[in-house]
């Protein structure tokens, strides 16, 4: 798959330090499925983070607390499995398996289920079905399908706003953003998207703080969205 | 000799201890790998938030899944240091923070990097280059990637620490990224 719109560098840093919320996690875990632009990159920052590591400069209580911990660990070597087999060729993180099509991709599917097919979609306004997880940790993680042709309200973002296009697409001031496309949104950003017409557009986002809309809609829409 | 030369040399030796446990189950090289990595595990464990029993608990973990995992080790491949990094980091993610799925923990990290279909080679001078990139970043670059790596701060928690705005902090981190990745990949 040939994707436009990749995830920030910065994202991709905090991503591979285990800096992003589960939220932001999940969306970046779902465009790092399907993008070896991402992937890349991601081996990238977790060299960088193997590298700091080898700097770390243990001091003297630490060396102090080794001697115990060293014992342990050749009762350890002594008492456990030899060795493991090596697993399966191609086995991975991203080197899923052909899915069933009704699957949701994998870092979702502990929010929303298993099944495109068992979503329970909440009408919020014409046009626009949501689901919010329940799990969370203070970010925001829901799923959106918007029907084709359709333009959603202008809104803007008082925090970081991830979104990866899991079916249809939409344009906005940014560009095109078709399946598998992330836009990795900053604070600084307003934006209008129209979706394509023909198929809805489905989308995961996680944000870190509540949407804003401006005007008449937010006063309707705000309520019934709870974001 | 220059640092640069000795960080060559401490990747090859590293490279060569790692490759006598896994072809002959060598107990010694093992424990030498041990006796410096596991201190340094511990160390970024406790940063990013494991408490202190828990980081002991962790990295006696991850240094005996790399005993155990050994016979997967290929030295023209993979880094050490990277690999402990990995399996640190995502066990703290599933022990300490129970977040569902972040990234599949049986199945990675192993010797044979992440995909096995995009280019990873990382030859010890590689390595060694990226150390000296880490050391000559600006200081403002460095203390951001510190805090990404060795506190786990969101963006956003370390605009607020630091006072800066936001865009300032990811385009930052994007530029220490784009410096240091020139290290990773080699080119010049
Ligand atoms: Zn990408």
């Amino acid at each position: 798959m040939t994707l436009r719109h990749h995830l920030d560098e910065a994202t991709v840093i905090s991503f591979a330090a285990g800096a992003l919320s589960p939220e932001m996690s999940a969306v970046a875990a779902t465009h790092v499925g399907v993008c070896r632009v991402c992937r890349e990159r991601l081996s990238d920052a977790e060299r960088i983070g193997g590298a700091l590591l080898g700097q770390q400069q243990p001091t003297l209580a630490d060396e102090a607390r080794s001697a115990r911990l060293r014992e342990a660990m050749l009762k350890l070597l002594d008492s456990g499995p030899a060795m493991e087999d090596p697993p399966a060729i191609g086995r991975g993180p991203h080197v899923l398996a052909p899915t069933d099509p009704d699957h949701l991709p994998r870092p979702l599917q502990p929010y929303f289920g298993r099944s495109w097919r068992e979503l329970r979609w909440r009408w919020v306004a014409p046009g626009m079905h949501m689901i919010r997880a329940a799990r969370g940790s203070g970010d925001t993680l829901i799923l959106l399908k918007i029907a084709p042709g359709k333009s959603m309200p202008l809104h803007s973002h008082q925090g970081t706003e991830l979104t990866q296009i899991l079916q249809g697409a939409y344009d906005d001031a940014l560009g095109h953003f078709g399946p598998g496309d992330v836009a990795d949104l900053g604070d600084e950003i307003e934006h209008q998207p129209i979706t394509a017409r023909g198929v809805s557009c489905v989308c995961v986002a996680a944000l870190d703080a509540p949407l804003r809309f401006p005007g008449w809609l937010a006063r309707k829409l705000q309520p019934m969205v709870g974001l | 000799m220059s640092s640069s030369e000795t960080q060559v040399r401490d990747a090859d030796y590293w490279s060569c201890q790692m490759e006598a446990v896994s072809r002959r189950r060598d107990r010694d090289s093992f424990l030498r790998i041990y006796d410096h990595y596991a201190p340094r595990v511990r160390l970024y464990l406790k940063g990013i938030g494991s408490p202190e029993a828990v980081a002991e608990e962790l990295a006696q973990e991850a240094l005996l899944r790399l005993w155990q995992r050994a016979a997967l080790y290929d030295p023209a491949r993979s880094n050490l240091s990277t690999w402990l990094f990995r399996i640190a980091r995502n066990l703290h993610i599933d022990r300490v923070r129970h977040e569902p799925c972040w990234m599949e923990l049986e199945n990675e990290p192993e010797w044979p990097d992440i995909d096995g279909g995009f280019s990873s080679a990382e030859s010890h001078a590689e390595q060694a280059d990226l150390q000296n990139r880490i050391e000559l970043l600006p200081t403002i670059q460095a203390r951001l990637i510190r805090m990404s790596y060795f506190e786990a701060r969101s963006h956003q928690e370390i605009a607020d620490q630091l006072g800066i705005p936001l865009g300032t902090v990811k385009s930052s981190l994007r530029r220490a990224f784009m410096r240091l990745q020139l290290g990773v990949r080699g080119q010049v």
